[in-house]
């Protein structure tokens, strides 16, 4: 039901804004079905359809259905340990090119494994430093990727 | 006997990978050179490119870490080096594609030419233009009669290629005056599909570097209507452009260079060129890209901006002539 | 030269040591670059093409060959184990190989991975050694008109993996669809949803969408709740795949193959989609259908024999057209000319020689897989039993390397990341993931295929009912929506017993 609204508002959307806005199209274009633009519009309508079943069966079934999730212990927890997730993930992002991938995939080892609240914390800082590290070798040395290095750090 | 060999090629790239590190030099390069190939593995410019990293390898002294990075007709690629640090440890192989016939067409590339400081242009391909064979097409005055009773259609491996640029200029020179409207252009991904096009009859001909036709040609499933050289070139028993009148198409080639970001520091470009003159005398190479039909000719950073130059004027007079240019 | 001759010819070259074991090297290779997520099979056979150079043709052709199967393989290993496909071929893999892992049966869907795909390996080889003529000139038959109706009844198989929802599943195609025209246009080269990046030009990498999309929704789920496996049995385990279960699963396995074969042998389609019809099929008619998406065996042996079927059937437009059919058949392409060989139908003339070594050669690759396969199961079995709040960050570390390896952008790392938050979303929400992976893969391919026949006919649509090879996937397709309709419209009528109208 929440997802049908969300999906005829997200076509309305994209028929409305995002592909005027966002997709170019040649002027001298012969045939509206040949037009970059043709795709998106007919991908935009049959969200709006989908939509609007999903409404459509929600109303008629009118059913409580099964709840979402499985009872969490914590939610507020879950919440911003989700929150401090994606704050590594922008993280990972920033410093993945000053840092280099090494040192980044260390601190990123290190900061998951005590966000999981593993049980072996010494287990976890030891893998923190080793995993990047024989990743590295593998990748760098045996499959010859570029792997980014870092202004602080330079392995061989 | 092979596995000797096999052996001693990996010994000798672990060796080169990690023993050399130890030796610090002042001087560049001191560390491994990263070279970035705007397109796929298995492709010319990755074969090209590969074939040359080993002598090239040599000459450097460091080891040449080979990344392909690929997207957008080699922009993808183009752009990671662009924007690279302009120290020499990141260059780019620069094809036709990315920095002719793609800067000529797309007036959205988020780059042009003087982004750019090349070192050198070491390889040409000829362009050969074939029908196929069960077309009954045999030469290129057939074609062009067949132009004008409609229906032409030709392949290419996508919008801003080579091989779309190739077929259009061909057809404009042989006196088709409407090539965008008299015929249809059906671009594929890639191209091998482009071949493909052709084989199957999705597409009536391509015009497209000659190695990589020259196997359906030896096996007489794609016939060969010229080659845009002036020297004929082995394996196409056709006209070259110079039989048939056309000097101007000796423009229309592929080659392979190498670049670096614009502020790339002269004693960096002019180390390329004496370790680039080294890499292409290696016999070993020259017999490898001959056999590819690849001509070897190395160009001093002077005449490859020249060379690089002239084709992108002539591309872009031929773009803006006929309306071809991509706006959007 | 009569068969035997060509068959004495094809021996006396593959007759030695060094062929055997560059193709038992291969397979290795291939099973542990397979193993890992973002090496895929792709690249452990562009970084073995350099090393086959210096060596005899056969040896060489037979080392990358070897380096291939293996990496089909390989890639169910972590599809089954960490729900991340270690090649695209492998996420069909993933919707019942890691249900099954979870309730610590991964030997078993390990063990049916490996049978059902030297099973499918034999018949792709028996495949391509028999039919190979005939199924080439098929493949030529088929220009963009014969695509667009062979993808479009192909995107008919999400109503086989929404799971409980049609409605949901045609959502999670819709996101699909969309996120792939992201891009520049295929016919005019304009932007799409580019915002003028480079980065976003190339549309979205593969391999990160598909990371993103199964393996880090995992993570985000452990760290929503970072204690909800505990209890759970998770360990290998000393279960292994029964003779029993492979002869129930046989029929799927052998349905799979020929799927496998015939998709194969057509250039440009590859082997995940196959993966993913050969498991719908097995769904469709499976009697335990209920079953398929929790942990059913069938399903993933039906998946591994559609990927596996591909391999040896690739070979055929290789070996007769000199048409590579995927990226990997294009690299192995590379190698038959460096040696200067021209694959091709003279080839079957001038070097018949090779031809039927490379025959005798994949016939004993089968061979090898099964024996490599056994020893790889015996070595990655422990990765189950890891503490699994430790192998959550190693995996999280492993994807960032694998994804950037792929196309070495940093850029595709971000995808990744922004692609495991709709996974994640869409977990939450139970909108399944396998239908957008399809429609991701199918829908440039239905896009483009429709406009390259729309240019060949002058947008004159009755080319796409042109010959009897469209009027046949046209009859499938409309017969697949009117038993799908069908099915939908007695579910309604049935009663709202799951709340929504079930697949069909």
């Amino acid at each position: 039901m929440r997802l049908g609204v969300g999906a005829v508002l997200a076509a309305l959307f994209l028929a409305v804004y995002a592909i005027p806005a966002w997709v170019s199209s040649p002027s001298n274009v012969g045939n509206i079905i040949l037009s970059p633009l043709f795709w998106p519009y007919a991908l935009a309508g049959f969200t709006g359809l989908t939509g609007f079943g999903l409404i459509y069966s929600g109303l008629r079934l009118d059913q409580s259905g099964a709840p979402l999730e499985e009872p969490s212990d914590e939610a507020g927890a879950a919440w911003v340990r989700l929150a401090l997730m994606a704050v590594i993930m922008v993280l990972t992002m920033l410093l993945l090119p000053g840092l280099g991938m090494v040192l980044t995939s260390m601190l990123i080892f290190a900061a998951t494994a005590f966000l999981v609240r593993t049980r072996h914390p010494m287990t976890a800082l030891v893998c923190a430093v080793l995993v990047p590290l024989v990743l590295y070798a593998f990748f760098a040395h045996v499959a010859g990727v570029a792997i980014p290095q870092g202004e602080v750090l330079r392995l061989p | 006997m092979t596995f000797k060999t096999f052996g001693k090629t990996f010994g000798a790239a672990c060796a080169l990978s990690l023993g050399l590190a130890g030796l610090a030099l002042a001087e560049y390069p001191e560390r491994p050179i990263n070279m970035v190939i705007p397109y796929g593995a298995g492709g010319a410019t990755d074969i090209s490119a590969r074939t040359i990293a080993e002598p090239l390898g040599a000459a450097v002294g460091k080891p040449l870490v080979m990344a392909n990075v690929t997207g957008a007709g080699g922009a993808t690629g183009s752009v990671a080096v662009q924007n690279a640090k302009e120290d020499g440890y990141t260059m780019l192989f620069a094809r036709v594609g990315s920095h002719s016939v793609n800067p000529a067409m797309k007036a959205t590339l988020p780059y042009t030419l003087e982004d750019f400081r090349f070192v050198t242009v070491y390889e040409i391909n000829p362009v050969a233009c074939a029908v196929s064979s069960s077309s009954g097409i045999t030469s290129m005055e057939e074609l062009i009669a067949k132009v004008d009773q409609g229906g032409v259609t030709y392949s290419s491996s996508g919008v801003g290629s080579l091989l779309h640029l190739a077929a259009v200029m061909v057809l404009s020179e042989f006196g088709v005056e409407e090539p965008l409207t008299q015929t249809t252009h059906i671009p594929q991904k890639g191209g091998g599909a482009a071949a493909t096009a052709v084989l199957n009859g999705t597409a009536t001909f391509l015009c497209t570097n000659s190695s990589s036709i020259a196997s359906f040609v030896a096996n007489k499933q794609l016939v060969p209507l010229m080659v845009t050289t002036a020297e004929p070139v082995p394996g196409f028993d056709v006209p070259t452009a110079a039989d048939l009148g056309k000097p101007a198409l000796h423009q229309l080639v592929g080659w392979t260079g190498i670049a670096g970001p614009d502020g790339l520091p002269d004693e960096v470009a002019d180390k390329w060129g004496t370790w680039m003159a080294s890499a292409t005398e290696d016999a070993d190479f020259l017999e490898k890209m001959t056999a590819r039909g690849s001509v070897i000719e190395l160009m001093s950073p002077e005449d490859a901006n020249a060379f690089i130059q002239g084709q992108y004027d002539t591309f872009r007079k031929l773009v803006d002539d006929l309306g071809m240019r991509i706006e959007g | 030269m009569s068969f035997v001759d060509s068959l004495a010819a094809g021996l006396s070259l593959v007759g030695n040591i060094e062929a055997f074991l560059a193709l038992f090297l291969g397979v290795a290779i291939g099973v542990i670059g397979g193993a890992i997520p973002g090496m895929s099979a792709t690249m452990a056979v562009a970084l073995t093409l350099p090393f086959t150079f210096a060596m005899q043709p056969i040896t060489g052709i037979l080392l990358l060959l070897g380096v291939y199967k293996g990496g089909i393989f390989g890639g169910s290993i972590p599809a089954i184990l960490i729900k991340t496909p270690g090649t695209p071929a492998s996420s069909a893999t993933i919707l019942d190989g890691y249900p099954m892992a979870e309730k610590g049966e991964a030997g078993r869907a390990l063990g049916m991975a490996l049978w059902a795909s030297c099973t499918a390996d034999v018949i792709s080889n028996l495949s391509l050694i028999l039919f190979a003529g005939w199924l080439a000139s098929f493949a030529l038959s088929f220009g963009p008109p014969e695509f667009f109706t062979l993808i479009l009844f192909s995107l008919t198989i999400i109503a086989g993996v929404s799971g409980e929802s049609l409605l949901r599943g045609a959502l999670s195609a819709l996101l699909g669809l969309l996120l792939a025209t992201i891009g520049l246009d295929l016919v005019y080269g304009t932007n799409r949803f580019t915002f003028g990046d480079p980065n976003m030009m190339g549309g979205l990498n593969f391999i990160a969408v598909l990371i993103g999309l199964f393996a880090i929704p995992e993570i985000l789920a452990m760290v929503r709740h970072p204690t909800a496996h505990v209890g759970k049995a998770r360990s290998l385990g000393k279960n292994w795949v029964t003779f029993g279960e492979y002869r129930r699963s046989f029929k799927s396995i052998v349905r799979g193959s020929f799927i496998g074969v015939f998709l194969g042998s057509i250039p440009g389609i590859g082997a995940a989609p196959s993966a993913f019809l050969s498991y719908s099929e097995a769904r469709r008619t499976s009697k335990n259908r209920e079953n398929f998406g929790k942990g059913e065996i069938e399903g993933v042996a039906a998946s591994e024999a559609g990927n596996n079927g591909v391999a040896g059937a690739t070979l055929i437009p290789l070996l007769a057209l000199g048409v590579p059919g995927d990226v990997i058949t294009a690299i192995i392409i590379g190698a038959f000319m460096i040696h200067g060989l021209q694959p091709g139908p003279m080839m079957f003339i001038l070097n018949v020689d090779i031809i039927y070594g490379l025959f005798i050669g994949l016939i004993v690759s089968s061979v090898f897989l099964f024996l490599i396969g056994s020893i790889a199961i015996r070595g990655f079995k422990y990765v189950a039993d890891v503490p699994k709040r430790i192998l959550i960050p190693a995996v999280l570390v492993l994807c960032i390397y694998g994804v950037f390896a792929v196309n070495n952008n940093i850029f595709d790392v971000g995808v990744m990341f922004v692609m495991g938050w709709i996974g994640f979303a869409m977990m939450r929400y139970r909108v399944p993931a396998a239908p957008f992976l399809i429609a991701f893969i199918l829908g440039p391919l239905l896009e483009d295929n429709f406009r390259q026949s729309m240019l060949m006919s002058g947008s004159d649509p009755a080319i796409l009912v042109r010959g009897p090879i469209t009027w046949f996937f046209w009859a499938m397709t409309l017969l697949t929506i009117i038993a799908i309709a069908r099915a939908g419209i007695r579910a309604v009528k049935a009663g709202p017993l799951l709340g929504q109208p079930p697949q069909g």
